[in-house]
């Protein structure tokens, strides 16, 4: 060996790479958060989104919203849509009912998950009132109704990848969770 | 420099002594890198064996329709008697060694793993980047040479892991992971479906990997950067060089995103976090992201250095040199960064918006122009060349040919609208294979039969090196042709049975691969021709340079095999003699 490795220079080049290694490593650990505010933001990947209050706006045009239910294979829950499909103008509110059901003898403790498809009206799919994300108990025996409030963003004939769209699927999945 | 001109003294009666190979400890504790360049290569044909065997069981349960090897589910009863790869239990009853679907899966996806990371980058990067780097630059060594021995003993250890990772439990279906080389959540996540300890091995052994190469990364970086000898200026370093240094970039930059990716899968499967996981608010299609922000970046790292490869020979037998030596360079910089920005064309049918898809399919689209200023800069080097169709040089022309082939199915994909339908289907299988198992294969025997007189100082028979290209090249074509036409017709990939609407070119594809299998027997023959059974040393006259004029890059100016420790006296690089 003609020269010994730790040369302040090659010193320099190990500690910018590591940096770099790091650096990466960090904003990989971190992609969750990013990605979840890039959904919220984009509604990448149908993620719909919270609204105060509804826009006002009612246009003519007619949009038909479909209901999807379901559960994991061997959840002890019956999850029911109140209706397959509703149709109402664009801006105006809806009204969905759904029921969960506890079928087994014991609490089930139980969190829903949804989205919408197409993915790309996830931007314009509003919601004023829903369960979602928050862990519910539901006794034995127990059935509960649960309403999701929604409109359609009227802006949503603005956009080129949506402005075609004629129906809009919102799918519900109810998830046990390990603890209940 | 200076504090070591009096070691120098010295080590000059030091320059050739060279230990035994019968030593292991030589080869434990190596610091040499023309010995870790010889191990890396050692490893990678190993790992090319075994990938390859396992392909073998894959195209054999493909040859017809039905279920052949991987019959575990019919189990049942005790129908193995008959059937292939039966054992007898202590109980008397059948089983089949290699399960049941899920077995076929497991072979698929180590397969995959196993020729990308323990075949394709330890060959290019580990071994062929071990050997040339230092000489095509004029230095002693690697600037960390002990580094460099832990970067390479990383990779057995990972293999290892990979290994028992196929023989322990996986899940619900037997063992092994079966999810595919992507590892996908939520098949790699499921405790229902992965649940054994299998999973987390492969997660184990793919972070050991990959701190190995990110080690080897470092390496070469501080190596290209710091160590050129005097007059090697970055726009005179050989095209093999620079390919190596925009690789191991690519290395450094993806390698820590796949790291971070696997260690959510492993706290989503082992400490309840819920990165990709729908039910706790997760999101799969997360996973997907990362993996391909990693992933296609991924595929440049095992196809780049085969460029360099394929450049140094095409000049070499053209007797000229390369044709637009800076746009070649430059050309592997834009794949380079390019290739950060397109990852999600392996996702077309995840369903992103429109507009969205047009940018992945445009900046998809751009990475093309480079890589044709590539194809067109070998062709322009080739014409009007006295062209000399030695064995290197006929792998070179092969790889150039095929890689096309690969180049233009990836346009096809790139189209998301051809995509959805095609996607997951065995014309993707076409196209990955085009591009790596002949494209980076090709190169990885053109460099072998380029560079195995300089590394060994011996000769090899040309008749069985251009035997061995013609078998494969015919093999491996008539392996992965047809597959585009199942593709085409809608076969999909990851399943052992088809309908028999299939059969016919799936026939044609496993007949390829026996084709390919006498080639690789081939080849192991001229080794042994060549090392053991006549064992002929090069001339003198020809030593440093079997290949004549057409060979100007600096291993050229050594013995064969080179000193034990060259360029005590730095060489200087003067204007006209670069490249
Ligand atoms: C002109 C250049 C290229 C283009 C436009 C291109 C495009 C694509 C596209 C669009 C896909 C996704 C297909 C699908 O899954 O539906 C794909 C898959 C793939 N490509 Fe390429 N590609 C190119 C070059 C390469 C190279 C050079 C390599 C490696 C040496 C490569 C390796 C792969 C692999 C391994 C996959 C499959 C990944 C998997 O799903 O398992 N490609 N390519
Ligand atoms: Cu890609």
């Amino acid at each position: 060996m003609a020269m010994s490795p730790n040369t302040p220079q090659n010193i320099r080049w190990v500690a910018i790479c590591v940096a770099i290694v790091g650096g990466m490593l960090a904003i990989a650990l971190n992609a969750a958060p990013l990605y979840d505010a890039f959904c919220k933001v984009t509604g990448f990947g149908g993620t719909t989104q919270t609204a105060t209050k509804a826009p006002g706006v009612v246009l003519d045009q007619t949009i038909e919203i479909r209901f999807d239910v379901n559960v994991p294979p061997g959840t002890p829950l019956e999850f029911k849509t109140g209706q397959t499909s509703e149709t109402l103008k664009i801006g105006e509110t809806g009204l969905a009912h759904f029921t969960v059901r506890n079928l087994s003898d014991r609490p089930v403790k139980a969190i829903a998950s949804y989205n919408v498809t197409p993915h790309t009206t996830g931007l314009y799919f509003q919601k004023l009132q829903c369960f979602c994300f928050e862990d519910m108990v539901f006794q034995p025996g127990q059935t509960l109704d649960l309403p999701v409030i929604y409109f359609i963003d009227p802006d949503i004939v603005k956009n080129r990848d949506t402005r075609d769209v004629h129906t809009i699927t919102l799918s519900y999945t109810y998830y046990q969770q390990a603890d209940g | 420099m200076a504090t070591n001109q009096t070691a120098h003294a010295d080590e000059h009666a030091h320059g050739d002594h060279r230990p035994s190979p019968y030593n292991p400890l030589r080869w434990l504790f190596s610091t040499n890198h023309k010995d870790i360049g010889t191990m890396y290569l050692i490893f990678a044909i190993i790992a090319g064996v075994i990938g390859g065997a396992m392909s073998g069981l894959i195209r054999w349960e493909l040859a017809e329709p039905g279920v052949q090897i991987f019959w575990g589910m019919a189990d049942a009863g005790n129908l193995g008697t008959d059937k292939l790869f039966s054992v007898q239990m202590p109980d008397g009853s059948h089983k089949a060694i290699f399960g049941n679907e899920h077995g076929y899966n497991v072979m698929v996806t180590m397969h995959g793993l196993i020729m990308i990371f323990f075949m394709v980058m330890p060959a290019m990067i580990g071994g062929f980047g071990n050997w040339f780097v230092p000489l095509m630059i004029g230095a002693p060594d690697m600037a960390f040479p002990r580094m460099n021995n832990i970067s390479f003993w990383l990779l057995p250890v990972a293999f290892a892991l990979a290994t028992i990772s196929m023989l322990v439990p996986g899940g619900s279906m037997g063992q092994g992971f079966g999810g595919g080389w992507t590892l996908y959540a939520p098949l790699s996540t499921s405790q229902q479906l992965h649940g054994g300890p299998s999973m987390d091995l492969l997660i184990l052994s793919l972070h050991i990997a990959g701190i190995s190469s990110i080690l080897g990364a470092i390496n070469f970086i501080v190596t290209i950067f710091n160590m050129r000898a005097p007059g090697m200026t970055l726009h005179r370093m050989p095209l093999f060089v620079w390919s190596i240094l925009v690789t191991v970039w690519l290395l450094l930059l993806s390698l820590p995103v796949l790291a971070g990716a696997i260690t959510m899968l492993l706290t989503d499967r082992n400490f309840g976090t819920n990165f990709f996981n729908a039910a706790g608010g997760g999101d799969p299609v997360m996973y997907q992201h990362l993996f391909w922000f990693f992933g296609h970046p991924e595929v440049y790292i095992l196809i780049l250095p085969g460029f360099g490869i394929v450049s140094q020979i095409v000049s070499t037998f053209s007797k000229k040199p390369v044709f637009g030596y800076l746009g070649m360079a430059y050309a592997m910089v834009s794949i380079g960064v390019i290739g950060f920005i397109v990852w999600a064309h392996h996702m077309y049918t995840v369903g992103m918006g429109l507009e969205l898809e047009a940018y992945f399919v445009a900046a998809t689209m751009i990475i093309a122009v480079p890589t044709g200023i590539k194809i067109f800069s070998w062709i322009a080097t080739m014409w009007g060349g006295s062209i000399d169709l030695k064995v290197p040089m006929l792998w070179a022309i092969g790889f150039i040919f095929l890689f096309t082939l690969g180049g233009v199915t990836g346009v096809v994909l790139a189209n998301s609208g051809i995509d959805t339908v095609l996607h997951d289907t065995y014309y993707v299988v076409a196209h990955f294979h085009y591009v790596l198992s002949m494209g980076a294969v090709f190169a990885i025997f053109a460099g072998f039969y380029y560079w195995l007189p300089k590394m060994s100082g011996l000769k090899y028979s040309g008749l069985l090196g251009g035997l061995h290209f013609w078998i494969f090249f015919v093999g491996v074509n008539i392996i992965f042709f047809p597959q585009h036409f199942l593709g085409l017709q809608g076969m999909p990939r990851r399943y052992a049975d088809y309908p028999d609407g299939f059969a016919y070119w799936n026939y044609v594809s496993s007949i390829g691969y026996a084709i390919t299998a006498v080639g690789a027997l081939v080849f192991f023959y001229m080794l042994l021709d060549m090392f053991v059974l006549r064992r002929r040393k090069l001339e003198t006259a020809e030593n440093a340079s079997p290949w004549g004029e057409g060979a100007t890059t600096l291993e050229w100016t050594l013995s064969s095999p080179p000193p034990f420790h060259q360029f005590n006296e730095l060489p200087v690089v003067a204007e006209e003699k670069h490249h």
